[in-house]
């Protein structure tokens, strides 16, 4: 990795402060965190960095139309909800060599991040599912990702420090003490969170400097895991970019559980007469990956706002539900019961949201031909 | 939405000449007023109300937006709405029930003005409530939430104590009870999601005297916002947190609450049953792993909600996922019974998964798999390969305790070539690459087992550290030790701190095997220091990553080190004491039934039968031990799982 970073070739962020070595050190040093300044008031400096960020990313895009820079709009928005450069940006990373050290694309993600500029690194993040999926897609075949890696370990390093490094957990529940939404004749005790389940949803953090192989996937995980907290103001194309490396990430087309995940035999021997050529050999599919828990925690939970979430674009639904199905039959063929617990009650949900029976409107009132006072 | 609307309105026209107004005891045909309506004349068709029925102006105006708005005219229902003042209706009717609210014993006094009060109100917010209807159905969903909060806020300035369970008119609750539940949707629909999050918990946090269904139907919309709405919603007000009640800190901690309440209604019998509550319920249990309180809420359900085969299934699944396979088996064996449903493939693959961890179960466990393999047909042929995996995986177990020789060989050769029948249908599966490793490895046939250790780490990108064992160990049985060496560095260089713990005992294993004890006391001592630092370090949260492998007990590092002594003392002691000798030849053959490839075991047992003078057994034995030695690993292969 070392080796693709010294050989970068540094011409498009003049000004960065940031020197080569950041790449390679311990990044416990990086940033503070910076998501919590309200995006709403760009300061001089901000705006600074904004068009810093654009200027140096319109010398990598070939074509930048000059409107660009003269934005009467708040150019970070731009940046991050624009077609136009999204289209760019992703065709460049998906090249073949996207991924090495030496990549100004990759240089430029990074340095955006480290601006700390909160509008600006939701502009990184828009673009992490692609740089996520072709990054662990492509370590088996061993190209170069230097580029790659310092951009996920930039992001994992904001969430450490962000976090002070402490885990994620959950008291589940019990309802035999009340809560502020139930009651219960139990009376409240002192050591209620004795008798709590404590469940880890993400544990603590330590800082990497380097991307060591097994711990790979939960980098990457904790990149997703800042990308779930920012979903709401992710355009939708990024997400529908999300969905489709879920699909390729699993390795199986899905396409057997279109009509849901019936277990039903009959069914099954009907589907197989109707069909009559079934069994067709899939195709191999590149880019299968390992799907540990640490990584397919996260990836499930970006799949839920896709689906059920309360923005239903039907395009991100629909390739989300193709996700699922996906994920849903690899987690049988890994006989994975965690995972296929959550995928399957993920496509049932799905697919009850289809059915008109379920979207009965009872905030409309009743039509009745005698309307009385 | 727009579908619906127009689907309405055409239905409407059909009724058209039925429809009919009444008030104050007159009933009226509307089709003279919904003509001028028609014409746009909306003062004529107002004043033809006020006339024919004798009401006031915001009467007649209400009156006249809920026939345009069941007429589906919402642009000209809005006209209507927008002349009634609400601001002014609220102050005429505010007194009279802040007054008459404290106390319910003076109802006689003003009982009659108390209901004509109640009575225009329920009118004005109803007017209200439909004009935020109509802006949500024009697509105006700011203004629409706006004018629905109004609503809300009226009645909370009417009502300063929430709504009573009495004394109140049925459609003014009902007006009440459709605002509640419509301004978070309000919110959600205009993008504004921390409004949306204040406005469900306005609605469940305050008095206003929901029914069941009203009332869950908001607790189940407001778990589904919190669990995928991608934004944090922040602990609720203090006001709402009464003392020792729980309060949720975390999204995912309320929406388990609001789902585990209306799970519990249910079984209560207080609502009807919705399934989506229980998927809700399951996707947010698997995602923070506590599938075993997912088990508990299903075992509490009744039965005949769901059929109790798929009971049996889901539970098995939660136990499984909660690391208790043997409840997860023995729900299964009931759900595979052949008078259930034994033809079940993913029961039938699970526990046939189940089994092929387990020796003793192996052989149960192959008659799972064939029948899965039978069963993969139609949309499952997919997962063929899978449960030939699974044969294979149990019949390599099996072999493993199998008491004679020629069946022990062939189900070794029968697990290979089952395996070799999945790959070939789960081309991309690394997991195959392993486990043929380890079978390989543990027959000793160990350039084809070296094969598939390169393999796998080539496929998973050296991401799993069992990998990187099974390659170093295969190493070592080769007598490569400084090829293993080589091999063990490389992977500490890819493993953090903490999860080093295994391969530093493989490395001073290897120092012992290469005769450098003083280098393998030195890895010891690190291993022992990094155990020690590791216990005081963990708390509950760190979980592990890698299935609880990268950890080694203190007890393995005494164990390797006394090892390291007794070799360097030759077991001089154990030949002096033949007392001993009778208990550890019989511990010994125990041990070499279950291991027959043990070398050790035969060399001990070699010195055993020679301080007892069989000198031939002796020699058989030092000479199985030698055959061993040749292709022994440093630690044993299973050490790896």
């Amino acid at each position: 990795m070392s080796e693709d970073c010294s050989s970068s070739e540094e011409t498009n962020t003049p000004t960065t402060s940031i020197s080569q070595d950041t790449f390679t050190t311990e990044t416990t040093t990086i940033t503070t965190s910076a998501f919590n300044i309200p995006p709403e008031t760009p300061s001089s400096s901000s705006s600074f960095n904004t068009h810093l960020a654009i200027q140096s990313l319109s010398s990598i895009l070939t074509t930048v139309s000059p409107s660009l820079l003269s934005q009467d709009q708040d150019p970070a928005f731009y940046l991050l909800h624009s077609p136009d450069i999204s289209s760019q940006v992703s065709s460049l990373l998906r090249l073949p060599d996207s991924g090495a050290g030496d990549n100004s694309l990759c240089r430029w993600f990074y340095d955006t991040f480290q601006s700390s500029e909160p509008q600006l690194q939701l502009v990184v993040l828009r673009f992490l599912p692609i740089i996520a999926g072709l990054y662990l897609s492509r370590v088996a075949l061993k190209k170069p990702l230097a580029g790659f890696e310092a951009v996920l370990l930039a992001i994992y390093a904001h969430e450490t420090t962000s976090r002070a490094g402490q885990a994620m957990t959950v008291n589940v529940p019990d309802l035999s003490h009340p809560s502020i939404y139930h009651e219960s004749k139990k009376p409240a005790t002192d050591n209620d969170a004795a008798d709590l389940n404590l469940a880890v949803i993400s544990p603590s953090l330590e800082p990497h400097g380097t991307v060591r192989s097994t711990r790979r996937a939960r980098i990457v995980g904790v990149a997703l895991e800042l990308y779930y907290s920012k979903m709401s103001l992710m355009p939708v194309r990024s997400k529908i970019d999300f969905c489709e490396f879920c699909k390729v990430w699993s390795g199986q087309d899905g396409d057997e559980y279109k009509d849901g995940e019936l277990q039903d035999d009959k069914e099954n021997v009907e589907f197989q007469d109707d069909q009559g050529n079934v069994g067709k050999e899939s195709v191999i599919k590149e880019g299968r990956i390992a799907l540990p828990w640490e990584l397919l925690q996260p990836i499930l939970r970006i799949l839920g706002h896709c689906l059920l979430g309360p923005n239903k674009d039907k395009e991100l639904i629909g390739s989300a539900s193709a996700a699922c199905r996906s994920l849903y039959s690899r987690s049988l063929h890994d006989i994975n019961t965690q995972a296929i617990l959550a995928t399957r009650s993920l496509l049932r949900l799905s697919k009850m949201a289809l059915d008109p029976k379920n979207n009965v409107d009872h905030t409309e009132i009743p039509v009745t031909d005698v309307i009385s006072l | 939405m727009v579908r619906s609307q127009s689907a309405d309105s055409s239905e409407y026209e059909d009724q058209t000449p039925s429809r009919e107004v009444w008030a104050n005891g007159i009933c009226m045909k509307t089709s003279e007023v919904e003509a001028k309506l028609d014409e746009g004349n909306i003062q004529e068709a107002e004043s033809s109300l006020r006339e024919g029925l004798s009401l006031n102006f915001e009467e007649a105006r209400a009156l006249l937006g809920r026939l345009e708005y069941q007429r589906g005219n919402v642009e000209a229902a809005l006209h209507v709405f927008d002349g009634i003042d609400l601001q002014v209706a609220i102050q005429r009717l505010q007194p009279s029930f802040s007054e008459k609210q404290p106390s319910r014993k003076g109802r006689s006094r003003g009982d009659s003005q108390h209901a004509v009060s109640q009575h225009s109100a329920s009118l004005v917010l109803e007017a209200i409530y439909l004009k935020a209807k109509s802006l949500q159905k024009l697509g105006r969903l700011n203004d629409a939430a706006h004018e629905c909060k109004r609503v809300l806020d009226a009645v909370e300035k009417i009502f300063h104590q929430g709504i009573p369970d009495v004394q109140v008119d049925n459609r003014l609750q009902d007006t009440v009870r459709q605002a509640v539940e419509l301004l978070p949707e309000l919110w959600k629909q205009a993008g504004c999601y921390h409004e949306a999050m204040s406005a469900y918990r306005r609605a469940l946090l305050s008095q206003w005297n929901l029914d069941d269904d009203n009332c869950s139907r908001i607790q189940k919309a407001f778990a589904v916002f919190l669990m995928h709405s991608g934004v944090e919603a922040g602990p609720p007000s203090l006001a709402a947190q009464v003392d020792g009640s729980y309060v949720p800190k975390h999204n995912l901690e309320e929406a388990i609450l609001l789902l585990m309440i209306l799970v519990r209604k249910f079984y209560l019998g207080k609502i009807v049953w919705d399934p989506s509550v229980l998927e809700h319920l399951t996707f947010a249990l698997s995602l923070c792993g506590q599938t075993s309180v997912l088990a508990k809420e299903l075992e509490e359900i009744m039965p005949g909600v769901f059929h109790r085969v798929d009971r049996w299934n889901t539970l098995a699944l939660c136990y499984s996922a909660a690391g208790q396979n043997k409840a997860a088996l023995n729900l299964l064996r009931k759900s595979l019974h052949k008078h259930e449903q034994p033809d079940d493939l993913i029961a039938l693959l699970l526990a046939a998964k189940i089994c092929s961890d387990d020796s003793h179960l192996a052989a149960e466990g192959v008659g799972y798999a064939q029948r899965a393999i039978t069963n993969a047909q139609g949309r499952n042929e997919h997962l063929k390969g899978v449960a030939i995996r699974m044969l294979g995986l149990c019949s390599g177990k099996q072999a493993t305790i199998s008491p004679s020789d020629f069946e022990r060989s062939h189900l070794q050769s029968e697990a290979l070539k089952l395996l070799d029948a999945a790959i070939s249908l789960e081309k991309n599966n690394p997991d195959l690459l392993f486990e043929l490793g380890m079978l390989y490895a543990e027959q000793r046939n160990l350039n084809t087992a070296l094969r598939y250790a390169k393999r796998f780490i080539d496929a998973t990108g050296g991401s799993l550290l069992k990998g990187w064992r099974l390659l170093a160990l295969i190493l070592s049985a080769q007598q490569r030790f400084s090829e293993a060496e080589v091999v063990i560095d490389a992977a500490l260089d890819e493993t953090a701190k903490w999860e080093q713990g295994p391969l530093h005992r493989l490395k001073a294993k290897l120092k012992t095997s290469q005769s450098l004890p003083i280098d393998a006391i030195e890895t010891y001592r690190y291993l022992l220091a990094l155990v020690q630092a590791q216990r005081k370090s963990f708390g509950p949260l760190r979980s592990v990553s890698q299935a609880g492998d990268d950890r080694v007990n203190e007890y393995e590092v005494w164990h390797g080190l006394a090892d390291l002594y007794s070799r360097l003392s030759h077991w001089k002691d154990m030949e002096r004491d033949s007392n001993a000798l009778p208990v550890a030849r019989s511990i010994l053959s125990d041990a070499l039934k279950i291991e027959p490839t043990n070398r050790m075991a035969w060399y001990y047992l070699g010195i055993i039968h020679r301080v007892d003078g069989r000198i031939a057994d002796a020699a058989d034995c030092f000479q199985a031990a030698s055959m061993l030695e040749e292709s022994d690993p440093i630690e044993n292969f299973s050490s790896i799982l």
